[in-house]
């Protein structure tokens, strides 16, 4: 139970800035994730909290008390390593009843062996206990690691992709698990993870990371509708969203845009109209996500786009269709019983009420149809 | 199943081979243990060789415990044994009390010139004895070390030292840091997670290198040769002593040498699975 | 341009001795392969997928000659293989490591083999400038291996997999030492040079989607022996067995062993350590008997929340998750979730209670005992 500060963390190794004047507070209980590509400094933060990593600059607080200088030890926290750091030497239950059986944490036996039995079911390792790491599969590793982390209750719990190594059925389930046990952990959460749904989905709130510097924070939702540039727009959403780049020609109360070098105008939604003009550059870029394309094999009408089909892969309940126009290829998301020949005609239509405008030039983000909506979730978060 | 058929022609040339090639295998092991035995063996078979017979190359002579009785009754041997174990020993204690720590500094710690340093150490090992036996024994006998336990027991270090540091900085650079990081924050203090986490797993490592280590001090011949006087006696120097002045006592050579190598046999033997394992394995491999 | 016939082939390591967490197995010879049998038409993409150990690789490199066949015939056209040189089989083999020679350029990569064959410098560079477009390297022919990217050399090792134009093109996990972006990328231009040369391929992955989103039919393979074949969709739809229906699709299916329970003139499911019950479709009931054991399969697409009363039991949202894309809920039943999927902007509070609808055309009953389909 506690609320961590970080105020202008600056962590170098060598001539690589790991982090770069971080500055975040993750409030008292919440589930906060950090998000990001490999190597944008997640783990070095959550090292520098947890006592791992000393930075350079910056404070480090925790519920309020600076811990820069505090061992690691005496600062409460308990955290899950992505190369599950168990100790080779002990069994699964040996490393679990660890953290009990210090002086800081002296439990008696009896109670460990409950807590050891309650996490390991939660887990599905019960029937491991006997085991040396050695002996186990990396997912079975990834569940020990998480079940030393998740047997004491400390102040903060650190979360170092724990999921990751997972196969990809046990991490549906394993996050179903984590989230319905969100509710009963009563402390602050610091979860790291490069998988966008276990960002969006565990989430109170989350923190966007690259090369070392905070791009975003906010609540998921935000996250998905109103990132704030097209790097965090790109991170979130499967396929990938479609960034279009298009010319703005302003009327006098009306704006359209001409994309992918074709004759089709495209034309935004009403609310978004005043903040296109008011954009000083007539580089528009269009974030259009593969659920908001539709798509037919005869020509509709002069409003659709003209393209090929460049890759058509079914993936189970959807299948994923790339389109080629021009230059550009668009990921358009279609019904799992869709059939089309390579290099075969297809034509596209936008749902210009769920586009997302950002500024060609410097890639950040102007305005969505509908903000208000979104915004008004912002201020109940 | 229809294909079993199948299965057993097409391994049917190779049944003869399957039968020759254990066979031939073990001749070709028999042969070399034969070559690397000789040397001990003949030794053995000098030991209980008189004198008079000592020069002829058959095989059947008259055993005898007289060059026995002459080392172990006649001369200081048992001393020498003992002092000879002191001086091993102690070298390899503080060899493990010392190297330890240094090990676990050049394996976690990011220092200036830190390679430099590792390959420093291990450069004592290339430097032959000879070569700085000079100026040490000037020194000692400036100093008062020479002929003295700790002296030797110093001297040693350039023996055992390098050795263990090489092996145990390999197995801490395997244990990653997480685990020392994981156990810290399981609430144990550094001193708790070195004792408790870190020794079970550099345990191979350590007890594999310290024997070695306490065996080629149990060998070395040329620091006690010119370092101790009477004081303290090895046993490699006392082997020495067979050598009069008017023959050479190659029966009680061969016994003094015979009851030396007798504790590194049966240490070697006891230990050699533990020895290759520690040797060639990382620490957290299973 | 070939066909590619396996016949009961069998597989069988020489005093192979499987240590599974130090158990030891009851035989210590297993096979490795089982009785694996099937036919790949000239021209078509072919996804061997499993699990790790499954028998997969080692099919393929049974298939290139790089492993001996223990029983079984192997054809390659009309042509039995299961003897020949894995050099005389006209092959184009790429495996998950690259395998470049170092000092060599790519150009020199590419045309390395057919150098070894004394084929004629202009045929070679006709070859190599046929290919290397399909595999988008053109640029970087100059270039040595050193300078590029992990995505890079893996395009240039299938192009030299396929600049010989082999009859065959075996792909032994060739994307699973990228990242995710890369790997859908060059999971795209595989496929289109597939299109292009039309060249038999065989690829092996342990990966549902790619097998998915690349193959033409896909062979699904669990301790050596063939589970399925079957096309994509098919396998999705209509899977052989719960091994099957767990290992396709992404969210995976929902298995829930369950206890069918006669109710009045209706069937219903039953849950251990649950309040749920779902009607049994009718299609079942004339394969369902009271008190019989299934497991139920549904996928989490098709189960739906009932917006009127229907009679399945109210339970509780245990977890909701807004993902953008979809959204995913699940209930407690027993000691599983139970999930679903649905891209319609809803929203539940944990805890709220909801009616369960499986989709009835696509629910699948499984055996208990031995996974296999309970059909109608």
């Amino acid at each position: 139970m506690a609320q961590i500060e970080l105020e202008n963390i600056t962590k170098q190794f060598g001539d690589v800035k790991a982090l770069d004047n971080v500055s975040l507070t993750v409030r008292d209980n919440e589930f906060f994730v950090l998000f990001g590509p490999a190597g944008a400094g997640k783990t070095t933060l959550l090292k520098t909290i947890a006592g791992a990593e000393f930075p350079e600059k910056g404070l480090v607080k925790i519920g309020g008390n600076i811990v820069n200088h505090v061992e690691s030890k005496d600062r409460n926290v308990s955290m899950v390593f992505e190369n599950y750091a168990l100790y080779p030497n002990l069994s699964v239950y040996d490393n679990i009843a660890s953290p009990m059986r210090s002086k800081l944490y002296k439990k008696d036996e009896d109670y460990i062996k409950t807590a050891v039995d309650k996490v390991t079911k939660m887990m599905k390792i019960n029937h491991l206990l006997e085991r040396k790491p050695s002996q186990l599969s990396n997912g079975q590793r990834q569940r020990v690691a998480l079940g030393r982390c998740l047997v004491r209750t400390p102040n903060v719990f650190l979360m170092d992709e724990p999921l990751a190594h997972l196969d990809a059925k046990l991490r549906h389930f394993m996050r179903g698990e984590l989230k319905e046990m969100q509710t009963s952990i009563n402390s602050t959460t610091i979860y790291v993870t490069h998988d966008y749904m276990e960002a969006m989905s565990l989430a109170d709130r989350i923190g966007v990371l690259n090369h070392g510097e905070i791009v975003q924070t906010g609540t998921a939702q935000e996250m998905y509708y109103t990132p704030c540039n097209e790097f965090v727009a790109r991170l979130f959403g499967e396929p990938e969203i479609n960034i279009l780049e298009g010319k703005k020609y302003a009327r006098e109360d009306s704006v359209y845009v001409k994309v992918l070098e074709q004759d089709v105008l495209l034309y935004p939604s009403e609310d978004t109209i005043q903040a296109l003009k008011e954009t000083d550059t007539d580089d528009i870029h269009i974030g259009m996500r593969g659920n908001d394309i539709k798509f037919a094999f005869e020509k509709p009408g002069d409003e659709w786009l003209e393209g090929t089909i460049y890759a058509n892969e079914p993936i189970g309940n959807k299948v994923i269709m790339t389109v080629l126009i021009g230059d550009t290829k668009l990921a358009v998301t279609c019904p799992n019983d869709t059939v089309a020949e390579l290099d075969q005609k297809v034509y596209v239509k936008f749902n210009m009420m769920n586009a997302i405008y950002f500024n060609g030039e410097t890639q950040k983000f102007i305005i969505r149809n509908n903000m208000s909506r979104y915004m008004a979730e912002k201020r109940e978060g | 199943m229809e294909n079993q058929g199948q299965l057993v022609d097409s391994s049917k040339n190779k049944k003869i081979f399957k039968i020759l090639e254990p066979i031939g295998r073990n001749l070709g092991l028999t042969l070399f243990a034969m070559f690397a035995l000789f040397p001990l063996v003949w030794m053995v078979v000098c030991a209980f060789k008189s004198d008079a017979q000592m020069y002829n190359t058959v095989f059947i002579f008259h055993p005898t415990l007289e060059n026995f009785r002459a080392v172990l009754v006649g001369t200081d041997y048992f001393r020498a044994f003992f002092q000879n174990l002191v001086v091993a020993g102690g070298a390899v204690i503080i060899t493990v009390i010392a190297g330890v720590p240094c090990a676990y500094a050049l394996a976690r710690y990011n220092f200036k010139k830190k390679e430099d340093v590792a390959f420093q150490i291990l450069s004592f090992k290339f430097a032959p004895e000879i070569l700085v036996i000079l100026p040490i024994f000037l020194i000692f006998q400036k100093i008062g070390l020479y002929d003295t336990y700790f002296g030797l027991i110093w001297v040693y270090q350039l023996i055992t030292m390098p050795l263990l540091i090489w092996v145990v900085r390999g197995y801490f650079e395997d244990i990653s840091i997480e685990v020392e990081q994981a156990a810290q924050l399981d609430g144990y203090t550094w001193y708790e997670v070195f004792f408790k986490t870190l020794v079970p797993l550099i345990k191979p490592g350590l007890v594999a290198s310290a024997l070695l280590a306490f065996i080629f001090a149990w060998n070395s011949f040329t620091f006690p040769l010119i370092l101790s006087g009477f004081e303290i006696q090895t046993i490699t120097i006392t082997a020495l002593r067979y050598i009069a002045s008017d023959t050479v006592h190659y029966g009680q050579v061969a016994v003094a040498s015979t009851i030396a190598v007798l504790p590194e046999v049966i240490v070697a033997l006891f230990i050699q699975k533990h020895l290759v394992r520690g040797l060639s394995f990382g620490a957290v491999k299973g | 341009m070939a066909q590619l016939i396996l016949k009961n082939v069998y597989k069988r390591y020489d005093g192979q001795k499987k240590k599974m967490f130090k158990k030891k197995k009851k035989k210590e010879n297993d096979f490795a392969v089982k009785d694996v049998s099937y036919e790949c038409q000239d021209g078509e993409f072919i996804g061997i997928l499993g699990p790790s150990g499954c028998g997969k690789s080692t099919t393929l490199r049974m298939v290139a000659g790089l492993e001996k066949i223990t029983a079984g015939e192997i054809y390659i056209g009309d042509v039995l293989i299961n003897d020949l040189q894995p050099k005389d089989r006209n092959i184009g083999l790429a495996f998950e490591d690259y395998a470049l020679y170092p000092p060599l350029s790519i150009y020199e990569n590419l045309a390395f083999n057919m150098r070894a064959k004394k084929k004629k410098e202009d045929e070679i560079k006709k070859a190599i400038e046929y290919v290397a477009p399909l595999m988008k390297i053109d640029d970087l022919l100059d270039m040595k291996p050193s300078a590029l990217s992990g995505g890079q050399k893996q395009r240039v090792n299938i192009a030299r997999a396929i600049v010989r134009r082999p009859g065959l093109l075996l792909l032994d996990e060739p994307l699973s030492h990228l990242d995710g972006k890369m790997r859908q990328q060059l999971r795209q231009e595989i496929k289109r040079m597939h299109h292009e040369i039309k060249c038999t391929t065989i690829i092996v992955t342990h990966d549902q989607m790619e097998a998915m989103s690349l193959a033409d039919r896909i062979v699904i393979m669990k301790e050596g022996e063939i589970q399925q074949i079957g096309t994509p969709l098919e396998v999705y739809d209509d899977p052989a067995n719960e091994f099957v229906a767990g290992f396709i699709g992404e969210p995976p299916m929902n298995l829930m062993p369950s206890v069918i329970e006669k109710q009045g003139d209706k069937y219903m499911f039953t849950f251990e350590g649950s309040e749920l019950q779902v009607e049994v479709p009718k299609r079942y009931n004339k394969v369902v008997k009271d008190k019989m054991k299934v497991i139920l399969g549904v996928r989490p697409v098709d189960v739906l929340i009932a917006e009127e009363e229907v009679s399945s039991t109210p339970v509780p949202v245990a977890v909701y998750e807004n993902l953008g894309d979809e959204r995913r809920i699940s209930v407690r039943v027993g000691e599983m979730l139970l999930s679903m999927t649905t891209p319609e902007d809803v929203y539940y509070e944990t805890g709220q209670n909801v009616q369960l609808v499986f989709h009835e055309e696509r629910t699948h009953l499984f055996d208990p005992e031995t996974g296999g389909r309970i059909k109608v």
